[in-house]
């Protein structure tokens, strides 16, 4: 009957041997998909991290600033809170960062106030998380934000009627209500609006019923990753893309390492998202020269990376302007209207929403010389807010 | 999955003996492993909460296949109806009070474990795990289509749940959650011991054992099944409320095939038909992964799969059987320290 | 009419990639009585192997395949020496354990040397084009994959029903210890029948590429889909998975053309009402 001690005994030599801390090191645990089946998106957070600490050293203003990883592989909001808890009061981190998934982000928020520490949210997009809490900040973008313009870009084209085509899970129907307000609002019609299951493996039906509509075009929405190529391809091989269908999506659909395997599949896409790897100014040159070293294979990096890099930006002026010192309020306080250049473009931290304001840009999957593909930005869409917090 | 599956002699050989003073062993080296770990790791109560939760899940799977012999992939299901009513009860009904939230969750599990049993009885074996399956996945689906309700994949959130007694508070520190689901744990495994230990109990061993000399003897095995299905799905039910009420958040995976999968697999790690092994399979097997995936965030699957591996060449009945070969450990000598 | 024409062959083209890369794990369950849930795994190594070879080194698709198929069996051939003879006829729930145990270290070493993306298999340009059927237009890879399930079904059928093997192996899953009595060598026999459901596995991983697309995380995505298709079929029966196939193929895609709001519903509730009226499935061995 002792053995239960026993074990726990050994447990706890297990558990309690990651050391402790030194004595003017600010620690900044970040919670992501490191393994599963979204290890790609965590890597891009560890490169987004691991580029800005590179780029702008391992001190702030005397302070050394340590990065504490722990793994969350799928939504599991009971772990992310148990990861939280032991990041804040086992390991005394200062900072909360990443966040892949909505509802995890929704169980770590009513611990902030009480841990007195701030979460920057490199990632998780839906619009409501930023009301749970004063002390979250958030660097990534939310889908609405990215898939309002889009309803613009549609009628631009030349379209009036189009089919929504959307995964049937939070993102996907604020993407269709989204882009339904955004796209009606500017004079289209969307005809008809499917919401398919998250495990379609098979999309020849729904591009049946895309046929049967009559729509001149379809907006989709799909979350990144393996689906969207069995997509992308069912779109092609039906005989849509050929008879003249477009097809218009937030870029979630043609993150750039999904491209190689796309290829030619996804040519002449339209997308509209807040970054492409391809993004033309120095800043995101430097960056992604940082970053590509960091993952260790360029073809991996995507969009999970800016908005770790600049999550650990808004993290390091949070460290400065503390000195070091763990408060809360103050360090959340001062990255209110933060603005500076990010790897995408100029971005600013709405002080009221404490979410960030970004440029949206519409690009197209284009092939270059040496037959790779990339998202290629050819127009933008300047300070886009949320428009989802603004609505509520 | 079939009746036939035999089992590993020394758990035979507990089975339909009452040890009142070994039992009583086994509650005071729960109650000491669980203190042990409030002041081991004070730090890390979430998690040992969370292992509770799930420990109470494992439970609740160990009466259904270690009992029963009914293997079962779609527990989740009833520790997400206890989940989601819990959250519900509180979100959308006003109930705040913590006893309250498990017992709405108790009965929304057996609720559930009522519907599963209904269905799962009528088939054996890989049948009755394919069943089992495609319950828990159309139970996600539902909880991600009403949305409205549920919150689909962004969670259930907002669940504000008074101070246990009006005293203790729910905190960042998790200290009621743990001594909350500790004592949770030890009255749900008090009152097993004596089902599994009853002649109910005994006869459940029976039907798993030989179904068709049960039949013979007069007794009827739907009705028996069904009733451990009903008290197995309050259990998972009590598990999913004490998840809903420390974490505040209600989410998807809470009724997945991923969660009943990982039950089965601790299950089995532990060691079936005791008890027991489900509660050391569950604190092994969350206690390793969170230790290797702590120390490398990107690459631990693999060394968790490895202990998979280990356990089935060293200790094909399970961690539970170890016991029994450590001379002056095995539950057998239990009753006499 | 031609609506109803074109889901009906979608429906059909889907069922038979399902019958590719579910037949393998048939046979493992039914035959050798193995719950082999890292199936998926050796599909996934199929795949890996195949796109290293078609894409990375540009050999093309003829040779990709073959290579995958030998070279899956090969790195596979240990893990049945080593792992898997140990649990023949043990029961079920061990059995689940250590093929779970492989699978997570198959994904974790998959991770670790060829990290998170997607792996493609560049189709050559015969199979990639849009084939005009009459009625419509139909992927070429879709008429291969039919053509190839049709083919894999009857030398199957011939292999286990026609020749000596065959006899040997059905001997061997009867009554093993009798089988070994007459003289077979019952633990090569299980040895060349693992290879093949291995080799099935890795055929099929890369032929269903095109909708299952490879990825580390594959083994585990589609455990579930396997499962149901072989239990509905009857674990062991060609026949029987081939009619679940076509079954599921035709709810799946049904379901989803006229309601794909609930497609998952329409899936599970039809699985549910399948294997409540059919427990062995639809062929299955009487146990």
């Amino acid at each position: 009957m002792n053995v239960r001690k026993l074990l726990g005994a050994a447990l706890g030599a297990l558990l309690l041997g990651s050391g402790a801390a030194a004595a003017d090191t600010v620690k900044v645990g970040i919670i992501g998909p490191f393994s599963g089946p979204f290890a790609l998106q965590g890597k891009n957070f560890q490169a987004g991290v691991e580029a800005y600490m590179a780029l702008n050293g391992k001190t702030v203003k005397g302070n050394d600033v340590e990065v504490i990883y722990r793994d969350l592989p799928a939504a599991n909001p009971a772990q992310a809170r148990a990861l939280a808890q032991e990041l804040v009061v086992k390991d005394k981190v200062q900072y909360l960062g990443g966040v892949y998934f909505t509802p995890d982000a929704m169980a770590i928020t009513p611990l902030l106030e009480q841990a007195n520490t701030p979460l920057v949210i490199f990632n998780a997009a839906t619009s409501a998380i930023m009301k749970t809490s004063p002390l979250v900040v958030r660097t990534s973008f939310t889908t609405a934000q990215t898939t309002t313009p889009l309803g613009k870009v549609v009628i631009d084209n030349g379209v009036k009627k189009v089919i929504s085509v959307v995964s049937d899970y939070g993102p996907g129907i604020d993407a269709e209500g989204a882009f339904k307000k955004a796209f009606e609002a500017a004079g289209g019609q969307v005809v008809d609006a499917i919401r398919m299951p998250m495990n379609t493996n098979d999309f020849s039906p729904i591009m049946q019923r895309v046929k049967d509509s009559g729509a001149e075009a379809v907006f989709a929405f799909l979350p990144s990753g393996p689906t969207t190529l069995g997509f992308v391809k069912a779109f092609n091989e039906t005989g849509l893309k050929k008879a003249g269908t477009k097809l218009f999506a937030p870029g979630d659909l043609t993150q750039e390492s999904d491209l190689p395997a796309l290829g030619d599949a996804a040519a002449g896409m339209l997308t509209t998202f807040h970054y492409a790897v391809s993004h033309d100014s120095p800043e995101n040159k430097t960056f992604v020269e940082a970053a590509s070293k960091a993952i260790g294979n360029p073809a991996e990096l995507s969009f999970p990376s800016v908005g770790a890099f600049d999550g650990m930006h808004v993290i390091y002026k949070m460290i400065e302007a503390t000195e070091g010192k763990q408060d809360a309020a103050k360090a959340v306080d001062a990255v209110k209207g933060l603005s500076w250049t990010s790897p995408r473009g100029p971005v600013s931290i709405d002080a009221d929403t404490r979410h960030i304001t970004e440029n949206i840009y519409l690009r197209e999957v284009t092939k270059q010389a040496d037959g790779t593909y990339i998202n290629k930005e050819i127009q933008t869409f300047e300070n886009q807010k949320d428009p989802g917090l603004a609505a509520k | 999955m079939t009746q036939s599956a035999p089992l590993p002699a020394t758990v035979a050989a507990s089975f339909g003996k009452r040890h009142p003073l070994r039992d009583l062993a086994g509650f005071a080296a729960i109650i000491l492993a669980g203190a042990a770990g409030y002041f081991l790791f004070p730090d890390n109560l979430a998690l040992l909460t969370r292992i509770i939760a799930v420990a109470l899940l494992v439970l609740s799977l160990d009466l259904v296949t270690g009992y029963c012999g009914v293997a079962s992939l779609g527990q989740a299901t009833m520790f997400g109806a206890g989940a989601y009513a819990a959250g519900f009860a509180c979100v959308h009904g006003g109930v705040t009070e913590p006893l309250t939230l498990v017992l709405v969750g108790a009965i929304a599990g057996a609720a559930a474990g009522l519907v599963m049993g209904a269905i799962m009885l009528r088939a054996h074996g890989l049948a009755q795990l394919v069943l089992s399956i495609a319950i828990v996945q159309l139970g996600h689906e539902a909880a991600n289509k009403f949305s409205s309700y549920t919150g689909g994949s962004d969670g259930l959130a907002g669940l504000s749940v008074s101070p246990l007694f009006g005293v203790f508070e729910f905190d960042l520190w998790g200290r009621t959650a743990y001594l909350f689901g500790l004592v949770l744990l030890v009255v749900v495994f008090a009152l097993l011991r004596f089902v599994v230990s009853s002649p109910f109990g005994v006869l459940c061993r029976g039907i798993r054992q030989d179904p068709v000399r049960v039949k013979a003897m007069g007794a009827s095995v739907f009705p028996v099944m069904l009733k451990m299905f009903v008290i197995s799905g309050a259990v998972a039910g009590v598990g999913g409320a004490l998840a809903a009420i420390s974490t505040q958040v209600v989410g998807l995976d809470s009724i997945s095939f991923e969660l009943s999968a990982n039950a089965l697999v601790m299950l089995v790690l532990g060691g079936l038909g005791s008890l027991y092994g489900a509660l050391i399979g569950a604190v092994i097997f969350m206690g390793f992964e969170h230790t290797v995936s702590a120390y490398n965030p990107f690459h631990w699957l693999t060394m968790v799969g490895a202990l998979l591996v280990a356990v089935v060449l060293v200790a094909p009945g399970g961690l539970a059987s170890l016991l029994d070969k450590v001379p002056g450990l095995g539950r057998r000598e239990g009753g006499k320290p | 009419m031609q609506t109803i024409l074109s889901v009906a062959t979608d429906a059909f083209a889907y069922g038979m990639v399902l019958f590719i890369i579910s037949i393998g794990l048939s046979m493992t369950m039914g035959l050798m009585r193995v719950v082999n849930l890292a199936h998926g795994a050796f599909a996934m190594i199929g795949g890996y192997i195949a796109s290293y070879v078609a894409r990375d080194l540009g050999w093309g698709y003829a040779p990709a395949i073959v290579l995958a198929v030998a070279g899956t069996i090969l790195l596979c051939a240990p893990l049945e020496r080593f792992l898997y003879r140990r649990i023949y006829g043990k029961p079920e729930l061990l059995q689940v354990l250590l093929t779970i145990g492989i699978t997570f270290c198959v994904i974790g070493i998959t991770n670790y040397f060829f990290g998170p993306t997607l792996k493609t298999i560049p189709l050559p340009s015969v199979l990639a084009q849009p084939v005009d059927i009459g009625f419509r237009t139909l992927a070429g890879h879709r008429i291969f994959v039919i053509a190839c399930g049709i083919a894999v079904a009857a030398a199957l059928w011939f292999l286990i029903e026609r020749t000596a093997f065959g006899i040997k192996l059905r001997a061997t899953v009867d009554n093993a210890a009798m089988t070994d009595a007459l003289g077979v060598r019952t633990p090569t026999i299980y040895a060349v029948a693992f290879s093949i459901a291995v080799g099935l596995a890795a055929f099929g991983g890369v032929i269903g590429a095109e909708f299952l697309p490879v990825e580390p995380y594959y083994a585990l995505r589609y455990m579930v889909l396997f499962l149901v298709v072989v239990t509905v079929g009857g674990a062991g029966s060609i026949l029987g998975t081939v009619v679940a196939c076509l079954a599921l193929g035709a709810i799946d895609t049904v379901g989803r053309y006229l309601m794909p709001e609930f497609g998952n519903f329409f899936f599970y509730a039809a699985v549910i009402a399948i294997v409540s009226a059919f427990p062995r499935g639809f062929f299955g061995r009487a146990q």
